[in-house]
């Protein structure tokens, strides 16, 4: 007899129902498992039969086949166990023909016959409910996760037995399990957050922080060792604006795939915070393998990617960055086909002027020329020249340190963030884009008017200041930013000397 | 002159030994067909020598040798040459044969060698460039090294000025070194200033043969300025061999807090000539200045820009060593922000420069 069982696993960030088939038949006695299947999955069959047996099933001595199909997807992953265990049980008559109808089940079995949470819960239920699909059941661990997902009926289960119990009285066991409400709340603020008012002096560089944010423009920070750069780009999240609804389930989604959902927080409820070691591989940073996962900038999307000592990443981890910093995804080509992850980061960087730190101060840098030519040649100017915000983290003076001024605390800087964040969603309603930084080139024109005054300041500055195209636009971006933030519909020539200032760095030694 | 590309190639025999032999025989073509036993004649050959000029023939094709000479455009200028400059000759240890690219100074014009640091101040660069575009201007030729630092901005500031400026390379003269400086070394052979070597053609930036390049550059020049130096620099062999030549030195003064200035203050304390202002060096060499020259001891003609008064404090606060923003705006007492705004504007003036992110330097 063939029983089917549905379920689901994912490719790249791509939902892939599979219908899991047992065919149960005279013969030799064997478990047999077909249907491109990966090492892990081929193992569910040794699993899949002991935790039965310990469920105090016995299984025939039959033969016993099971199909994946369709058999061109590869099946990677050990949530096919329980999926798998339905289907023979199914097959063998123990839950009746049609009491698995239209039921997506997902979830690893251990020897006892427990289920245990597996990754990419909430984008498989989401993509479930709108195929119409009536009931999910899932992992009792993973529970919250599907409850996000309105219109569906989940189902979580701790062990074989639930399910057996789940399909001879469906209404009676989900009336004692109903433990958990639907209403999940929305916890913000709840691990403490670093403060922004915890950092003395360096007024400058806050302000850097907060146009880069406001504008969502790339930013680096270069200064000297010791100089709080570190611990400023640690406080970005916290002047961040709050996670839209769709922002949350996006960022989620690619969070189960990865397997960081936590428990108890079904929806992800702050901006990532993705903080880099220098060591990272170009796959880690950007995504792959053999059946593409999302890498760092992916985990980072709608958040911060933190990238210090930026100089000493390798070159090639660096170049892999730039199309995503342009594009805001990043396509993983592989035989199989084309793989695009959402990349839609912040990105702040941080480094040293030179290497031993100290330039330009000359009695302090032991640093030749040659060397801190070297060192800033490190980034390219490509990479470079899509960071819109350079800034130096000078070295903090003992007054600053001593004095306890009160200085704005990162809800005061948020809360001006986000005026100006719905000052450009509103001026740019109906774009493909909403904020400064993603003007395309052929809007500025549009949306980025300079006065008289400023146009002259502009056309000086782009022969004085040896400007590329590229660097024009930015900075006229940044302008267009540091109006917003003061609420000015016009950018003024103070605006602009202010984003003239934060243009990138220009390698002055490449003399001739 | 194959003959004598040969001999003036021959490794392992001094330049005084080179000379020595040529005033017995005049003749290159000569030295190369003699037979060993008489080179025996010449006491002062030792066998060593005379097996290495032997040798020397065997992997040298003349022909070949000086096609490859004359295709890279590079001359050969003998100790014994008309055309060999004066100065040099009255040296130590002159050097028999120099490869010349381009010209070679003048003997009607002074020149002037500049020197200094490869790792140089805001400040050193400055008065460098300040110095040699002054000297230039007057019609002085500048000699010095095309290094990195002191020696290539005073060069560049030469050309800038349509100068003839030449440097002295440590390597063959078709090697340009420091690499990054082709440009400055394409545009001092445009503006007919030449490249000089010892060094055979080819030969690669030794360390060991800088400080003998730097007897050259001392030997050719009327007067060395030594702008910046550690205490202990190559800068300062080249003042001491200047003054073992008879050459006067003039040293930009330094503060004695700066290790960039302790090797230049010793000299000025051993008697060497003080930098102050072009004109006083014009007057010093006894160079006529017909133009009037910018005493840039002073903030340029306040007159001729005119700076709003916030513009002017942040102008006055700047100095030629880099200050950031934050020294700015606490020594100015007016906020970061503003000043900021004022650097880009003084900036867009042409009076500050950015020398790295944030940190500003006065022109």
């Amino acid at each position: 007899m063939v029983s089917t069982v549905l379920s689901a696993t994912m490719d790249g960030l791509k939902v892939e129902f599979v219908r899991v088939e047992a065919d149960v038949s005279n013969g030799l006695p064997l478990l047999h498992m077909v249907g491109y299947l990966s090492a892990e999955v081929k193992d569910a069959g040794e699993r899949v039969r002991t935790a039965i047996g310990n469920t105090g099933i016995r299984i025939p001595p039959k033969r016993i086949i099971i199909n994946l199909s369709p058999a061109t997807v590869k099946k990677r992953g050990a949530s096919f166990d329980l999926p798998i265990a339905a289907a023979i049980l199914t097959a063998l008559g123990v839950i009746g023909e049609d009491a698995l109808k239209d039921i997506l089940l997902i979830g690893e079995l251990n020897l006892e016959g427990k289920v245990l949470k597996v990754p990419g819960i909430l984008p498989i239920v989401m993509e479930a409910q709108k195929k119409g699909c009536q009931t999910c059941m899932i992992p009792s661990e993973n529970e919250m996760e599907g409850q996000v997902v309105q219109g569906i009926n989940i189902i979580g289960v701790k062990h074989l037995q639930d399910v057996l119990d789940y399909v001879s009285h469906p209404a009676e066991f989900q009336k004692q399990h109903r433990g958990i409400h639907r209403a999940v709340r929305i916890k913000y603020g709840k691990e403490k957050q670093l403060d922004f008012c915890d950092i003395q002096g360096q007024e400058m560089l806050k302000r850097a922080v907060e146009v880069a944010v406001a504008g969502q423009h790339n930013l680096l920070l270069v200064g000297t060792p010791g100089s709080s750069k570190t611990m400023i780009a640690k406080r970005v999240p916290s002047i961040l604006p709050p996670l839209t609804e769709e922002e949350r389930i996006e960022i989620s989604k690619i969070y189960s795939i990865m397997g960081l959902l936590k428990e108890d927080e079904p929806l992800v409820s702050t901006r990532p915070f993705r903080e880099l070691h220098h060591t990272v591989t170009k796959t880690a940073l950007v995504g792959g393998g053999m059946i593409p996962r999302p890498g760092e900038i992916s985990l980072a999307h709608c958040g911060v990617l933190m990238m210090d000592e930026l100089a000493e990443y390798p070159k090639n981890v660096l170049e892999v960055l730039r199309q995503p910093l342009e594009e805001h995804e990043i396509q993983i080509v592989r035989v199989r086909g084309a793989y695009v992850f959402p990349a839609e980061f912040f990105l702040v960087a941080a480094m040293n002027p030179c290497p031993c730190g100290y330039y330009p101060d000359m009695e302090k840098c032991r640093c030749t020329k040659s060397e801190v030519d070297h060192y800033l040649g490190k980034i390219s100017q490509p990479f470079l020249s899509r960071i819109d915000i350079c800034v130096e983290a000078p070295r903090v003076a003992y007054q600053d340190l001593k004095e306890q001024k009160t200085c704005d605390s990162s809800a005061a800087i948020r809360e001006r963030v986000c005026a100006a964040r719905n000052i450009q969603k509103a001026r740019y309603q109906g774009k493909a884009f909403t904020t400064n930084s993603r003007i395309p080139e052929s809007d500025i024109q549009t949306f980025c008017r300079l006065d008289e005054e400023g146009e002259k300041m502009m056309k000086l500055a782009y022969e004085k200041m040896n400007l590329t195209a590229r660097t024009y636009y930015k900075v006229l971006r940044v302008a267009r930013t540091i109006a917003d933030l003061e609420g000015k519909t016009q950018i003024r020539c103070i605006h602009l000397s202010e984003a003239l200032s934060y243009r990138e760095m220009n390698h002055k030694y490449w003399e001739s | 002159m194959e003959f004598e590309y040969w001999f003036a190639a021959v490794q392992n025999v001094s330049d005084q030994k080179k000379i020595l032999l040529k005033n017995e025989i005049p003749s290159a073509r000569e030295i190369y067909y003699i037979e060993e036993k008489e080179f025996h004649r010449f006491s002062f050959l030792t066998d060593a020598e005379i097996s290495s000029i032997l040798k020397s023939k065997e992997a040298w094709n003349l022909g070949v040798k000086l096609q490859e000479l004359k295709k890279q455009k590079i001359r050969l200028v003998l100790f014994d040459s008309e055309e060999y400059p004066e100065k040099l000759k009255t040296i130590y240890h002159p050097p028999y044969a120099l490869y010349v690219k381009g010209n070679l100074p003048s003997k009607d014009v002074p020149s002037i060698a500049i020197v200094g640091a490869r790792k140089c101040t805001p400040y050193g660069e400055k008065c460098a460039m300040e110095f040699a575009s002054s000297l230039s201007k007057c019609g002085a030729e500048i000699i010095s090294g095309l290094a990195s630092g002191i020696d290539g901005m005073s060069q560049r500031a030469a050309v800038n000025e349509d100068a003839r400026t030449f440097a002295v390379l440590g390597s063959g003269v078709d090697v340009c070194y420091p690499r990054n400086h082709i440009g400055l070394y394409m545009d001092i052979l445009e503006h007919e200033g030449g490249i000089i070597s010892e060094q055979l053609p080819g030969t690669k930036p030794f360390g060991w043969n800088f400080p003998m390049r730097n007897r050259i550059i001392s030997g050719l020049s009327d007067a060395v300025l030594v702008i910046e130096a550690k205490e202990k620099s190559g800068s300062l062999i080249t003042a001491d061999l200047a003054m073992d030549q008879g050459k006067e030195v003039y040293v930009l003064p330094g503060p004695v807090t700066s290790a960039y200035s302790q090797g230049c203050n010793r000299l000025i304390k051993q008697g060497a000539g003080i930098l102050l202002t072009p004109e006083e060096l014009m007057e010093d060499l006894k160079i006529s200045s017909q133009i009037s020259l910018r005493d840039f001891t002073k903030n340029r003609d306040e007159k001729e820009i005119r700076l709003e008064r916030t513009e002017k404090l942040v102008y006055s606060c700047l100095d030629f060593h880099s200050k950031n923003i934050d020294t700015l705006a606490k020594e100015a007492n007016i906020p970061a922000l503003a000043v900021m705004n004022h650097l880009i504007s003084l900036e867009l003036k042409g009076l500050v420069k950015e020398i790295s992110k944030n940190n500003y330097v006065k022109i």
